[in-house]
């Protein structure tokens, strides 16, 4: 009975947590995107061993943002992080070109998981403030997004160590997340 | 037995799919239009706010039924950048409707050149095209003789194709209670010889 009620409670005026996972090669600064969102401030990182998890709260909306490790052999782990969901923030080191290859070849086995085909795909073209950069065209093209026929998905440039970009993906992702309720 | 039964529900209830891209210059309106056509044909569909929709760097995608078919939209980002991303998916579509920002003059020619490379593409031969002049709910906008002329010598290129101009706004929606129906139903109907009498009853 208790249960019911908060049920309807929850359902009336309480917002579900959105679980968001922050997935990308290692050094491409998950990280530092996930303390951003979070302090506002840029934090000195080591790479992420594990995950680190924190709770965002972005226009009355809670996010449950998990950042995973992103080295070649904790990949592999990412999976058991895929069910229930919401969305899938995929960071790619923009200047990085020589494992962008790879980079796709992640993004292509995540979104073959079953348990990822709601997710909404947001990838953050990241360190945007080098010289060099890719473009989001290039970016797209290298990640093989045209390809992507049944899913939306959003390009962002963003620089984390500068706060560019980064509150135009969440808003984004705010409006995304709320017309898919 | 069950087979016989599934086959049977799957033909009653078959739907015919449909792709349909959505192209036009950046701040064209595709966006809204695609929110506004799914929050019409969905029930229960809570669109987004209208005036929250930023410029889109990727794909968006919607699926309506309309009778006994089922289409699905792509609206691609229209930035001159990303129109270099259109034609991976012209080889999918049956459809294409392109839309026209009415009240921007200046980049009236931008567009019609991004139309004719898109009409021109072998790819894309025989596509029906539904062309939307949008934001007829602003003052002075451009009027549908005013967009014929300007395209006026892409009317060769276009070939043996269908093709429908309509006035629309995707933001009121207006016109689009009215049309939608219509304008679906022509690109459906086009689209391939399918079942016309179920279509046209609805």
């Amino acid at each position: 009975m208790g249960g019911f009620f908060s049920t309807i409670f929850s359902s009336l005026f309480g917002t579900r947590e959105m679980r968001i996972l922050i997935l990308g090669l290692d050094g491409a600064g998950k990280t530092t995107i996930l303390y951003r969102l979070q302090v506002g401030e840029v934090v000195t990182t080591i790479p992420t061993i594990g995950f680190n998890v924190e709770t965002v709260t972005y226009k009355n909306l809670k996010f449950q943002v998990w950042d995973l490790g992103g080295q070649t052999s904790i990949r592999p782990y990412w999976r058991c992080y895929y069910s229930n969901t919401d969305a899938v923030i995929y960071v790619v080191d923009s200047c990085d070109r020589d494992r962008i290859g790879i980079s796709k070849s992640e993004l292509v086995a995540m979104l073959e998981e079953e348990e990822l085909k709601k997710a909404i795909l947001v990838v953050f073209a990241n360190k945007q403030d080098m010289e060099q950069a890719m473009t989001p065209t290039e970016m797209a093209n290298a990640l093989g997004l045209p390809a992507l026929k049944d899913r939306k998905w959003q390009i962002f440039k963003t620089s984390a160590t500068k706060g560019t970009g980064l509150d135009e993906a969440m808003e984004w992702l705010v409006e995304t997340l709320k017309s898919r309720q | 037995m069950y087979t016989l039964l599934s086959g049977l529900y799957k033909y009653m209830f078959r739907r015919d799919e449909y792709c349909i891209l959505i192209l036009g210059l950046d701040n064209a309106g595709k966006t809204t239009f695609l929110e506004q056509t799914k929050t019409r044909f969905n029930k229960n569909y809570k669109g987004m706010t209208l005036s929250k929709i930023t410029t889109t760097v990727g794909l968006n995608i919607g699926t309506i039924d309309v009778g006994k078919a089922r289409l699905m939209f792509w609206d691609l980002g229209g930035q001159e950048e990303l129109q270099s991303l259109w034609d991976k998916y012209y080889a999918e579509s049956h459809g294409v409707i392109y839309i026209i920002d009415s009240t921007d003059e200046e980049r009236l020619q931008e567009s019609k050149r991004a139309f004719e490379k898109m009409v021109t593409s072998e790819v894309l031969e025989g596509v029906p095209l539904l062309v939307l002049a949008n934001k007829q709910d602003v003052e002075n906008c451009l009027s549908i003789p005013d967009i014929k002329t300007a395209f006026s010598d892409c009317i060769n290129k276009i070939g043996k194709r269908d093709c429908l101009t309509q006035a629309c706004s995707a933001l009121t929606g207006k016109e689009e209670e009215r049309m939608p129906p219509q304008k679906h139903l022509d690109l459906v109907s086009r689209a391939e010889s399918c079942d016309h009498g179920t279509i046209m009853s609805y």
